[in-house]
């Protein structure tokens, strides 16, 4: 269970006062106020368009930032007082495939795996699962710079699972993969939704979230303009499509 | 394993397969820098040696004859040219026509004669060093001022020890290791603090602003290893590279040594022969080497600290390139003051310390109180300088910056 409460973050960030060195920085709330609980075993999806905090929300509940205000709970452990606690129970994937290039792919999942203190006993049949599930199999000594985009993605997403941990965060995914990478991703999520685990993902492909999530968050300019179910979301107006329905509370 | 040691054998992997690290940790350090100063020391050598043969010419004006320039044209080594007036002999030198240009006082002869001091002007170009024109011309002025003065002395009825009350007996007493210290320590210093430099740079930028910029950073961050584990195995990792460049170093500078003088031993100068014998002191590079790990972490740390807190890896290297004057500095003092030595202040000063005990290490000189205070000092560094690291590595402000 994921309870996010009064979760704030203030930035710096130049202004459009000028100073002897620049523009003056003035503060900003990334972050304001957020409140959410997801159940688990639930996939939740937080939406906005850029910059509304989408990413700042996920870095702060998986401890990689401190909350300025509010915090979050994952399982009752919260983030501000135990962030390698919380860090162990997490598998975060950024939303780049940021990989180490001279690794090759088994090098890499090793490395994650021994990071997180798991042993090879344990990591190796997961890791071969997972290999086998996203069709990987020849690619396993080949170096991360050799790569596709999509093989990389791939890559992130068995680093991410190899400690089996309880929530998966995933930061835009599908950002810069092609259609069949999308697909795998999309066919991942659904496998992790039927295993039980707790996943939270942003994203700006609104089909994905159509179709998988079970739990919405709209965020705009770091604040959250809609909390509930797909239902929920599509009776905020029955005659319009998802889509549509989304560009009208952004908009607002 | 623990966390740090999982990150620093990832890290040593990721960085020796990179061609840039093998290059710069192995390739120059033991194979492109002797290559480069052999063939230095081999040019500027050809060139003195040149000059040991060379015949030079010397323009020359007298209004009169002159047994001294009878003398200068009996050496094998000096091509007299007379000139009609002395503008043609400084003409002939500023253009280069001749080496050296002699003009002889148009009463020079009546002098010598009528027991007064007779002047020469010498017109030369100081700028070639290695030119021995000079100094073969002043030599036979010197002869022929001797045989003059003899016999101004002998008319007297005098002996030279009239004139010359004292005499004066030099002995010199350096020992050859202490020539040796005072012509290599500081070069050597420069050499090993450069190239513990040039190990640690590109590394501390590849795991700091590097791993930024490629968002692996983020990736790092998000599992549950901590802070102090991430900059134990960076550091490690920089360090690594610094102290593997600065042993292929001193290997670059040993094994060519070695090399002379168990094959070409009998073509080298005496005096250089008993100079590098004096470098080849296992106990001293063992004490240098020893001093060099805690200077290596200091500058990993520093630098690691410094690329971590920069954006992208260009900026990087731009606050780095300003950063490396602060060690290059101290260690180019005892080289420019070649009498310099080592106090308690001094001892304190990292780079310098090391510049002048390398060099005190080789004469047998050294002041183990005040190596031991270098080592010291530079231990209480590297605890700083890693404090400093952790505080980059802790600040989410810096870490995300960008």
């Amino acid at each position: 269970m994921i309870e996010v409460k009064n979760l704030s973050k203030k930035f710096k960030a130049p202004s459009e006062e000028k100073g002897i060195f620049g523009f003056k920085k003035k503060d900003f709330w990334a972050v304001k106020d957020l409140n959410f609980n997801i159940k688990e075993g639930s996939v939740a999806s937080i939406l906005g368009p850029n910059g509304c905090g989408k990413t700042t929300t996920l870095r702060m509940i998986a401890g990689m930032l401190t909350p300025s205000k509010g915090t979050a709970f994952i399982d009752s452990i919260d983030v501000r007082k135990d962030k390698q606690a919380v860090k162990s129970k997490i598998g975060y994937m950024t939303n780049n495939t940021s990989l180490y290039d001279r690794l090759n792919v088994l090098e890499t999942i090793k490395f994650f795996a021994e990071l997180n203190q798991i042993p090879e006993d344990v990591y190796m049949p997961r890791a071969e699962k997972l290999f086998t599930q996203l069709d990987m199999n020849k690619y396993l000594t080949k170096r991360i710079a050799d790569l596709s985009t999509g093989m990389k993605q791939k890559t992130s997403i068995v680093r991410t699972l190899i400690h089996d941990p309880d929530l998966i965060v995933l930061d835009e995914p599908t950002t810069g993969v092609d259609v069949t990478g999308q697909s795998v991703i999309i066919d991942l999520i659904r496998t992790i939704k039927d295993s039980g685990k707790t996943l939270i993902f942003s994203t700006h492909q609104l089909n994905e979230v159509r179709d998988i999530a079970d739990h919405i968050v709209v965020m705009k300019a770091g604040e959250k303009i809609f909390d509930g179910d797909n239902d929920a979301f599509q009776a905020l107006d029955s005659s319009k499509n998802f889509t549509e329905i989304f560009m009208e509370l952004v908009n607002e | 394993m623990s966390k740090w040691q999982v990150l620093l054998i990832k890290e040593i992997k990721h960085l020796f397969r990179d061609t840039k690290t093998i290059v710069q940790t192995v390739v120059v350090p033991t194979f492109i820098t002797p290559l480069l100063l052999g063939a230095i020391f081999w040019y500027v050598g050809s060139i003195a040696n040149e000059e040991t043969k060379k015949t030079y010419d010397i323009s020359t004006y007298s209004a009169i004859e002159s047994n001294l320039i009878t003398q200068l044209a009996e050496s094998d080594r000096l091509n007299i040219l007379p000139e009609d007036s002395i503008t043609n002999v400084i003409t002939s030198v500023t253009e280069g026509n001749s080496e050296i240009g002699l003009v002889l006082d148009e009463n020079f002869s009546e002098n010598l004669t009528t027991d007064n001091s007779a002047k020469i002007t010498i017109y030369s170009k100081n700028i070639d060093t290695f030119s021995q024109a000079k100094s073969l011309v002043t030599n036979i002025i010197d002869d022929f001022e001797d045989a003059e003065r003899n016999d101004r002395l002998a008319a007297l009825n005098l002996t030279n020890e009239y004139v010359n009350p004292i005499v004066i007996e030099e002995e010199d007493l350096t020992t050859e290791e202490e020539s040796a210290g005072s012509i290599f320590g500081a070069i050597l210093a420069l050499f090993f603090v450069m190239y513990v430099m040039s190990g640690s740079t590109y590394p501390a930028i590849d795991l700091g602003a590097g791993e930024k910029e490629r968002g692996t950073m983020e990736t790092l961050i998000s599992t549950n290893i901590s802070s102090v584990d991430i900059i134990i195995g960076k550091m490690l990792s920089v360090t690594t590279s610094a102290v593997l460049t600065a042993t292929f170093s001193m290997l670059g500078f040993a094994i060519p040594m070695v090399i002379i003088f168990l094959f070409y031993a009998d073509s080298v100068n005496e005096y250089l022969f008993s100079l590098l014998s004096a470098l080849l002191n296992p106990v001293a590079f063992l004490a240098v080497f020893i001093l060099i790990i805690p200077l290596s972490v200091f500058m990993g740390a520093f630098l690691l600290a410094i690329s971590v807190y920069a954006k992208t890896p260009k900026e990087a290297g731009l606050l780095l390139g300003n950063v490396l004057i602060i060690f290059i500095v101290p260690c180019y003092i005892p080289l420019i003051n070649p009498g310099l030595e080592l106090d308690f202040v001094g001892a304190l000063i990292p780079c310098y310390n090391l510049a002048l005990l390398t060099n005190n290490l080789i004469a047998g000189t050294v002041d183990w109180f005040l190596y031991s205070v270098s080592f010291i000092s530079t231990i209480v560094y590297c605890c700083i300088a890693i404090y400093v690291t952790y505080i980059m590595f802790d600040d989410e402000n810096v870490i995300f910056r960008s």
